[in-house]
């Protein structure tokens, strides 16, 4: 009886654990909306270090999902988001693939993964023949060979490049990489040095660090002995805050001109960052590298409405995710899988997966469409459609990737960027061959 | 060859948070032998209480006060709440190990319902950058030492030289024998838990004021280091924590300033393993075979 007690006792234990764990491992859905609605589902981390990624994705499909909701859906069906915590772990994201695709019946497509767990989960995607708009940058994928993968943000490797033609162009020769020790962020390396040196430059310290230590002060005299004139860096929010305030610590209170990724300019990197540095060193010193997604055009107006009236994020994140060109190609993505949908005449995955380029590549005699509602009107017109949306238009190749210009941008205040410049696909071209 | 100097001067505040941490960990587990999984979420939840208080302008000392004390009362409320009932009925050590897992789990996700994922820094300033030959500190970090080096010396006093911490020394290696002998083990065992839930919080604010950005699950990665530590220098044993911390936190630093930076946690986990190997026993050898968890 005893043992019954102690055996039932920590059975409660663990399932409040797991139960509240699996706040975060099955995510929340939105609309509230389940039985024969449509799910677009968030494969990303929704904890861990990079638990950012996820209520981003969510609340951008979620204004995708109402938009196309109100336009009336898709052949009859209502849409609705679900988010599916991959706790940035490759072999955790393996069972939560697997437990995703077995509970959801009516799982219509996937953004998502994250480079996180993009290698191990794409191949589980692709056999169960569910297309999926990864937000992965590793440069594995940049030929893939899976049918049902797409990707509509450029590659890390191809990042790297961009910074480098940036910092060349500022007249940087001395330049530092800072990078987190994660995947993600290593596979912006080689490119970087590659292009940096290719351009006159040398790279005077490359530092590969530990993620969330508590001090990187060692890493950050040995980094300043170097002298550099540029910092190239990614690294968590949490492990940026540190090392950065230590280098203001430790360099007079002033810091290096740092030329960042798109992880940069993130909400949660830049709130880590302006809490331990303050706002005006990161106004002075920082930019930012990301796809070219300027915040103005056609598409932008409704993406920006739909994403405000979520209720699901604070008013602050909202102001950093409308300015975000991850957040503008999580809402497109939605929006060619509905589209794809429509022309296929089918919700089933493996049927449109082969409709998303007849929905999103130029071609002659297409309407240029830039929302799910004038996209659908058009194609109940029987006419060809090519939808440019927030994040631009998106040309895929016969990898199913899908590359542009980058924008350089630096901080203002809490969701405001500056625009400090454009590296287009013609001078990246001409570096890397791409 | 300055770097190598410097690194060994940022290795002594990292061990100065570690060995905090590790002692309050250590002290826990040598009397009780409940090895809690959850002492790095309660820093977390003590580094946010820390916060609120700088928010309201009380500065750093009153953080670490506030930590402490909320670190303190919440480690008391834990093990009467949920880890002695377990014990009473006679979950044995690895089942305490899956239990303090779930709590650890609880504790972090419901920090995460509470404060999202978001980033926190304490509103405190880290100070002037003060330099002593090859060493460069700022007044936080000083103050960390030295806070650091007044616990060290108060946990000595307090062990060698109270009737309390000879209590406690009789409860950690037999409690059994320390009841018959008429010392209110219950009363050792609540105090063990509040000294070393007050060493906890005050851990928590400390990493927190150092690395400046916090989030809810910085001290869940910080337990790694502190399990390491104390391990090292033989878990259950305080002053072997302090030494374990001291190694620890100059070697992450130094192997960063000589081999990689990428290599911090290796070092880390390197040292433990040849620890381990020195004394083959090692840690849940040596635990299952000759202890088992007390609670009163």
């Amino acid at each position: 009886m005893k043992r019954t007690s102690v055996l039932a006792k920590m059975s409660i234990a663990c399932a409040l654990g797991l139960a509240v764990a699996a706040c975060g491992s099955s995510g929340p859905s939105s609309n509230g909306q389940g039985g024969g609605s449509l799910v677009f589902a968030e494969f990303n981390p929704f904890s861990g270090p990079d638990a950012a990624f996820g209520p981003e994705m969510l609340v951008a499909c979620d204004a995708a999902s109402n938009a196309i909701n109100a336009a009336g859906g898709v052949l009859g069906h209502k849409t609705t988001c679900k988010g599916f915590d991959t706790h940035g772990d490759p072999a955790d994201a393996v069972a939560a693939a697997n437990q995703m695709i077995a509970t959801t019946s009516n799982l219509a497509g996937v953004i998502g993964p994250s480079s996180d767990e993009a290698l191990a989960t794409v191949p589980i995607l692709d056999r169960a023949h569910i297309p999926m708009f990864a937000d992965t940058g590793q440069a594995a994928f940049d030929h893939a060979t899976q049918k049902f993968f797409w990707r509509i943000s450029p590659a890390d490797d191809v990042k790297g490049f961009a910074m480098a033609i940036w910092a060349h162009s500022l007249g940087y020769t001395r330049g530092a990489a800072v990078y987190g020790n994660d995947v993600g962020s290593q596979s912006n390396v080689p490119t970087l040095v590659h292009a940096f040196t290719a351009l006159g430059g040398t790279m005077v310290s490359n530092q590969s660090i530990a993620l969330d230590q508590p001090s990187y002060r060692t890493e950050v005299a040995s980094m300043l002995a170097a002298h550099p004139q540029v910092i190239f860096t990614e690294e968590d929010p949490a492990t940026a805050a540190t090392y950065l305030s230590e280098v203001a610590q430790l360099n007079g209170g002033k810091l290096i001109p740092v030329v960042g990724t798109e992880t940069t300019l993130e909400a949660n990197w830049v709130q880590a960052v302006v809490r331990a540095v303050g706002g005006s060193l990161l106004k002075k010193y920082q930019v930012g590298v990301q796809p070219y997604a300027p915040p103005s055009g056609p598409a932008y107006g409704p993406f920006r409405s739909a994403l405000y009236a979520s209720k699901a994020a604070s008013q602050s994140n909202l102001a950093v995710y409308s300015t975000d060109p991850y957040a503008m190609g999580y809402w497109d993505s939605v929006n060619l899988m509905a589209l794809a949908m429509i022309a296929a005449k089918s919700t089933d995955p493996a049927k449109y997966n082969s409709f998303i380029t007849a929905v999103s590549n130029p071609g002659p005699g297409k309407v240029v469409v830039s929302t799910f509602a004038a996209g659908a009107h058009a194609l109940a017109a029987g006419k060809q459609i090519q939808y440019v949306g927030a994040s631009g238009p998106a040309v895929f190749n016969k990898w199913h990737n899908s590359t542009g210009a980058f924008e350089v941008a630096g901080y203002v205040s809490a969701g405001n960027i500056h625009l400090d410049g454009v590296v287009t696909a013609a001078q990246i071209a001409a570096i890397s061959g791409k | 060859m300055s770097v190598f100097w410097s690194s060994l001067g940022f290795g002594v505040v990292t061990a100065s948070i570690l060995a905090i941490a590790a002692v309050g960990f250590t002290l826990q587990f040598g009397a009780t032998n409940i090895f809690n999984l959850a002492y790095g979420d309660t820093m977390t939840a003590a580094a946010f209480v820390g916060y609120l208080v700088t928010r309201a302008h009380l500065g750093l000392w009153a953080a670490m006060l506030a930590g402490g004390a909320f670190g303190g009362i919440f480690s008391v409320v834990l093990n009467r709440a949920v880890y002695a009932p377990f014990i009473r009925r006679g979950t044995r050590l690895f089942g305490m190990i899956i239990v303090s897992i779930a709590v650890s789990l609880i504790l972090s996700n419901g920090l995460q319902a509470i404060w999202g994922a978001n980033f926190y820094s304490l509103a405190i300033t880290p100070g002037r950058s003060l330099r002593f030959g090859p060493f460069i500190m700022t007044t936080v970090q000083l103050v960390i030492i030295a806070i650091a080096i007044a616990i060290m010396l108060a946990v000595h006093l307090l062990l060698r030289h109270t009737r309390l911490g000879r209590a406690m020394r009789a409860t950690a290696n037999n409690a059994t024998l320390a009841r018959n002998c008429g010392i209110r083990t219950d009363l050792v065992i609540d105090m063990v838990w509040l000294l070393s839930g007050i060493l906890c919080g005050i851990g928590g604010v400390a990493l927190v004021a150092n690395i400046t950005s916090f989030d809810f699950g910085t001290g869940g990665q910080f337990i790694v280091l502190i399990l390491t530590a104390a391990v090292l220098g033989g878990v259950g044993q305080p002053y072997g924590a302090m030494i374990g911390a001291l190694v620890i936190g100059l070697a992450t630093e130094v192997s960063a300033a000589i081999f990689s930076p990428e290599y911090k946690e290796l070092t880390a986990f390197a040292i433990l393993v040849v620890i381990l190997l020195i004394r083959p026993l090692g840690i849940l050898s040596e635990v299952a075979q000759q202890k088992e968890v007390v609670v009163a």
